[in-house]
């Protein structure tokens, strides 16, 4: 068993969703998150449509009485993405498969396109049924 | 490659991140989270806050850089105080950037 975290474009869920249920993997969590990259927070507006306008403006340091004191030595304020996290558990014969989907409907070419990890899973239960190990996932 | 989740104080992940950053390590995600410690959440006075605010960042590094994310987050995220948080480093096999299609950070 494999987990398998990808982080992708908020736009690109529908398609991705419906390409994973192509290769038979309809089991997922999804998130929502925010992060950055090796560009560190850079949005890019024509490939980013859908990032709010006013999001880059934001500051994001919280008012609080510490924050105040910090402030003068902050340099720039953080800046995140807005992303979605999909987490899927699968059996080890299905990890190609389901890599090769995401990278294939997600690819754009622009930097923000986002990764996909691929991380050991020592055990699972499906509660209903109190069933172990890789059936579990099926 | 290691997979580092660092859960810590909501008002220490500016700081935190930017130290990140001025470390060699931009790319990061970022959650927010609700959950408790040992000590099973917070009591002032007559309440009890079961569940406590964090900012849960993930960040994943090559092998040898881990140990210099993790003290870094433990520099910036320390206060001393219960509540703190925790910091789990895990193993990522593999790692593809969906930009090029290739394996690898």
């Amino acid at each position: 068993m494999k987990e398998i975290w990808a982080v992708i474009r908020r736009n690109k869920l529908p398609d991705t969703k419906k390409a994973l249920e192509e290769t038979g993997s309809f089991a997922m969590s999804i998130h929502s998150v925010e992060g950055r990259g090796r560009q560190g927070g850079v949005i890019f507006r024509e490939i980013d449509p859908y990032v709010p306008e006013h999001y880059e403006g934001v500051v994001r340091v919280k008012p609080t009485p510490s924050r105040y004191a910090l402030a003068h030595t902050l340099t720039k304020a953080v800046t995140y993405v807005p992303k979605r996290l999909l987490v899927l558990v699968v059996p080890d014969e299905a990890v190609r498969d389901v890599i090769d989907a995401l990278v294939r409907v997600n690819r754009t070419g622009h930097p923000g396109d986002g990764k996909v990890f691929v991380m050991p899973v020592e055990d699972a239960v499906r509660i209903r049924t109190g069933e172990r190990g890789t059936g579990a996932v099926q | 490659m290691k997979m580092i989740r660092a859960f810590i104080r909501p008002e220490k992940e500016q700081e935190t991140v930017l130290a990140l950053e001025g470390a060699g390590f931009p790319a990061l995600t970022k959650f927010h989270v609700f959950g408790r410690g040992k000590d099973g959440g917070l009591k002032v006075g007559s309440v009890h806050y079961d569940e406590l605010p964090k900012v849960l960042l993930m960040v994943v590094v090559e092998d040898e850089q881990a140990p210099r994310v993790v003290d870094v987050v433990k520099e910036k995220a320390r206060t001393g105080e219960i509540g703190d948080g925790k910091i789990f480093v895990s193993a990522v096999e593999e790692a593809h950037t969906i930009r090029t299609g290739e394996k690898g950070l």
